[in-house]
């Protein structure tokens, strides 16, 4: 067996000879591995089910099944299903959505919240990234970048349970405007609509941030500087050069901003108080009483993931102009 | 001699359009060969048909007489060397190379000993340790070769190996790949657009053009015999003589060019009386004289082109009846011409008819 | 030349970036002090400062059991989701196969649905299989979840892998199975380990799948929101903060190193 050595050259440089891992070509140059592996990978029908088959089934069990499973209880007046065999397939899941005021209402407070936080998002977020994309020196950028990743990875739950920190009656901020004289009593901050707010773009900043940034950058510089050249003004430049160049990010950074806070279930927990339910709550309620609400959750599931998902297909369209290419 | 590559009948069609069409080729062990074409000839797929990165859509190849159409890259005893190297990023040099080695099951020590081997024939054996990306364009061509030549397979093939080198470096590399191929002994078959590295290096000049097989043979040969239009003007540059076939007089055929009568080598052909006739005629095989010579076939015409070029001048000369024709002649050729006025002639066996 | 983005109030921008950098530190900053406060309820300001919490939080038996329990979930995670995602992204990238945009489509359908939505289609869809709640369910959720981000990353270094080295690899001797391990998979290294990482961390920061399909141990996120719904005291802060630095470190780390190669 070949050992690694060291040949020392005139230039005092010690270069290693490899090491082979005659090991591998044993296994794979024995008749047994060329008989039965071998043979096997020249047929490429083999080959194309062994490529195929478990990632397939992998996406219809995972991917799809959950949907489709909870697409099917929607439509289900029981579930399980009641003994005594009545298939009982009905819209009244549906029916009960339009009909009682106590889901209507917090589904669209989540979609007009959303829609809100998007927004405030959008607005608080792009000069972030611009000043990092375009402002901060090259070589500084990645710093400036990784500083405010840092509470990326803290998780949904550390970082709303930080923002009780600030927001208590007992909180930094009540704490400190009492020091300061500038009121008697705390402010209630928290359970309220503002605590929710403030706990979702908090999350959600960060989402918004990257797709920007990434979209920025690549917005060549010379551009610009050719639109001063031929006489813009910073506004325009702003309005007729970035803005439109910056759209994919807008884009993506909106539809994951969108779709993650229709979906938040933490912050409302520990930040939401009872009159700023929203939907989630209302489907998390559903599946943790009896189980026969079950079928209302996943009808109400449905409805929400529809809307949603409709709602950002048309923002791309419309905004984006084209159809997405997901490739 | 058993042919050691022999295609018959290949055809490959992409969709509608054939890249190689009805393709029939048998090549001799231990030779030099090369495929030589303009891009989109075929050549590349050829050379692809036959390490098995691509299937032939009929016909079929054999290999040291064994049909390996259907056999996978891994298992034909052919090894390519590609135009871009592909050396392994995460290997170093020395199991780069080995890696061929190591799926044949030999030894760490036998692994090792023809590892070294193949690093000494390049001098290159202090690279051993260095990864790819530590090495030169040329230093990289040199371990890709020794790669595919690891495991000894008895047909090499090369895809424009040296068209990312710049042109010192590719004339070393094109002697040093000759020598290579005669000391190892192998078939080396070489892909290439560039003519001159074609006739520097081979014993066989295979010429390509829209799929098919436009001529084969040694470089000599297809230089001063080219049997079609296609290989005088991609090999060289040649004087085309349109005209009409007059009488054939065993090799030596009289043709009618403009109203002169000139002689030209059969070459091959049977040109048929009165028939439309073409003769290729190089320019460097063109004599000029001052006056007109007693002793040998001379026409009157008049210079006028001169382009300097170095080692030559090319000469743009229109002849009395009319025609014109390209001349290449050395500075000491041109110190004999005076004036504008001069007679330009060749021998016969310079002028070939072509077939088409 | 004029720095023409000077024009843009550029302090302007500069103090947008660092009211924002403190608004996102801010919180944090504040949960990490709390840590430290030697009282039993959690409200400023902070007098004495103390590191008993931090003490009585590494010699909790709950957490360390928690701690464990997330990080095995979080390693069979990467493992199921980086053989799955570098699977799909093989079959998205191989030629002659139907429907390559369908499958790659429907392999990132976990990513734009809302996260709510997805756990509770699990929890659904596990009931109609027979698997219980539990760390299976859970697991099976985090690598659904974490499945599309891989196969992106995947896909993106698989897409600028250079054709030859595989058909070279083939070449030399290699049947696909052996190219695939020693070329391919050494190839995608780089995208693998942050597809890893990322993996990791992401199934420790779950809460909203752990939530619904969680059986009755509790994982890190699960152990700190009981804690608050018992009552705040300092001593979640400590925790909170122990996995914020940790999962922190760890993924700067990894964005760094993403980063630096992607320069």
């Amino acid at each position: 067996m070949v050992d690694t050595t060291t040949i020392r050259t005139r230039t005092a440089e010690p270069l290693r000879v490899p090491r082979y891992a005659g090991w591998i070509g044993k296994t794979v140059g024995s008749g047994l591995y060329r008989h039965t592996i071998g043979r096997l990978a020249d047929s490429r029908p083999v080959r194309l089910a062994l490529l195929a088959g478990v990632p397939l089934f992998w996406i219809a069990a995972l991917h799809i099944g959950p949907i489709f499973q909870m697409g099917r209880i929607s439509f289900m007046a029981d579930y399980p299903p009641s003994p005594d065999g009545g298939s009982a397939y009905t819209l009244a899941n549906y029916e009960l959505f339009f009909s009682d005021q106590l889901y209507f209402v917090p589904f669209l407070r989540s979609l007009v919240f959303a829609a809100v936080v998007t927004l405030s998002t959008l607005v608080v977020v792009y000069p972030v990234a611009y000043y990092v994309a375009k402002i901060v020196q090259p070589k500084n950028r990645v710093r400036a970048l990784l500083l405010l990743l840092i509470p990326f990875w803290a998780g949904e739950l550390i970082r709303t349970f930080s923002v009780i920190m600030l927001l208590a009656n007992r909180g930094a901020v009540n704490v400190a405007l009492r020091e300061l004289g500038f009121i008697d009593r705390p402010i209630p901050m928290l359970y309220t609509s503002f605590s929710l707010s403030f706990g979702v773009i908090y999350l959600l900043a960060l989402y918004m941030l990257l797709p920007l940034y990434s979209a920025i950058e690549k917005i060549p510089t010379q551009l610009v500087h050719a639109a001063a050249d031929l006489g813009a003004s910073p506004f325009q430049r702003f309005r007729r050069v970035i803005l439109p160049l910056s759209k994919d990010g807008i884009v993506s950074g909106c539809s994951l901003v969108y779709l993650t806070s229709v979906g938040v279930f933490a912050a409302p927990l520990l930040l939401g108080g009872p009159n700023t339910v929203i939907f989630p709550e209302v489907i998390a309620t559903l599946f943790h009483s009896s189980n026969d609400k079950w079928p209302e959750g996943a009808a109400f599931s449905m409805l929400l993931l529809a809307v949603s998902l409709t709602t950002v297909g048309l923002f791309m369209r419309v905004i984006g102009g084209r159809s997405v290419r997901l490739m | 001699m058993q042919p050691v590559v022999q295609f018959e009948n290949v055809n490959k069609y992409y969709g509608a359009l054939p890249a190689v069409d009805g393709l029939n080729l048998a090549i001799d062990p231990g030779q030099f060969v090369t495929l030589l074409g303009p891009s989109g000839c075929g050549k590349s797929t050829t050379l692809r048909m036959l390490g098995g990165f691509e299937q032939p859509s009929s016909g079929e190849i054999y290999l040291e007489g064994k049909a390996i159409s259907h056999l996978p890259p891994n298992r034909r005893n052919v090894n390519i060397v590609f135009q871009d190297y592909a050396l392994f990023p995460h290997l170093n040099v020395g199991r780069n190379i080995a890696f061929g080695l190591e799926l044949k099951g030999l030894s760490s020590d036998a692994i090792h000993k023809r590892t070294m081997e193949l690093l000494a024939l390049v001098k290159l054996e202090d690279f051993a340790g260095r990864m790819p990306d530590q090495l030169s364009g040329g230093q990289r061509q040199r371990i890709a070769l020794m790669r595919a030549l690891a495991p000894d397979p008895n047909v090499l093939l090369l895809d424009e190996p040296l068209s990312a080198l710049d042109a010192k470096l590719r004339q070393q590399m094109q002697i040093e790949l000759k020598t290579i191929q005669r000391t190892t002994g192998k078939t080396f078959i070489f892909v290439t657009h560039d003519q001159e590295e074609a006739l520097t290096m081979s014993d066989v000049i295979v010429v390509m053009n829209k799929g098919r097989i436009e001529q084969m043979g040694d470089p000599n040969e297809l230089y001063s015999r080219p049997r079609s239009r296609f290989v005088a003007n991609f090999i060289g540059q040649s004087n085309f003589l349109e005209g009409k076939a007059l009488s054939v007089d065993g090799s030596v055929a009289t043709i009618d060019w403009n109203g002169t009568a000139i002689r030209a080598d059969v070459n091959g052909t049977q040109p048929a009386k009165d028939s439309p006739t073409t003769v290729a005629l190089r320019p460097e095989a063109l004599y000029c004289l001052a006056e007109q010579p007693q002793d040998r076939f001379a026409l009157k015409g008049r210079i006028v082109q001169r382009v300097f070029k170095g080692a030559h001048t090319a000469l743009t000369v229109d002849l009395e009846n009319g025609a014109q024709l390209d001349l290449q002649l050395d500075p000491v050729a041109l110190s004999h011409i005076g004036t504008d006025d001069i007679w330009v002639g060749w021998r016969e066996r310079d002028a070939v008819v072509l077939a088409d | 030349m004029r720095p023409y983005f000077a024009d843009l109030p550029k302090t302007a921008l500069g103090a947008a970036y660092w009211l924002f950098a403190v608004y996102l530190l801010l919180p944090l900053a504040l949960m990490t002090a709390m840590s430290f406060k030697d009282a039993s309820f959690i409200a400023f300001p902070i007098t004495d400062w103390t590191l008993n919490w931090y003490a009585q939080v590494l010699q909790d038996k709950q957490f360390i059991e928690a701690s464990l329990y997330s990080i095995g979930i979080a390693l069979a995670t990467t493992a199921a989701a980086t053989v799955i995602g570098v699977w799909i992204a093989l079959l998205v990238t191989t030629e002659g196969i139907w429907g390559k945009a369908i499958i790659f489509a429907l392999a990132c359908l976990p990513a734009v649905v809302p996260g709510l939505i997805n756990a509770i289609s699990m929890r659904i869809f596990i009931r109609t299989v027979d698997i219980p709640t539990g760390t299976t369910a859970i697991i099976l959720s985090h690598a659904v979840h974490a499945v599309p981000f891989v196969v992106i990353m995947v896909l993106t270094r698989l897409r600028s892998m250079p054709a030859n080295l595989v058909d070279a690899a083939r070449d030399l001797g290699a049947d696909p199975f052996v190219a695939f391990l020693r070329v391919t998979i050494p190839y995608l290294m780089p995208a693998l380990l942050g597809g890893m990482i990322f993996c990791v961390l992401t199934s420790i920061d779950d809460f909203v799948r752990t939530f619904f399909l969680g059986g009755y141990k509790p994982t890190l996120p699960m152990l700190i929101f009981a804690k608050v719904q018992g009552g705040m005291s300092p001593e979640i802060n400590a925790m909170a903060t122990i996995v914020l630095i940790v999962t922190a470190a760890v993924g700067l780390y990894a964005e760094r190193l993403t980063r630096r190669s992607r320069n």
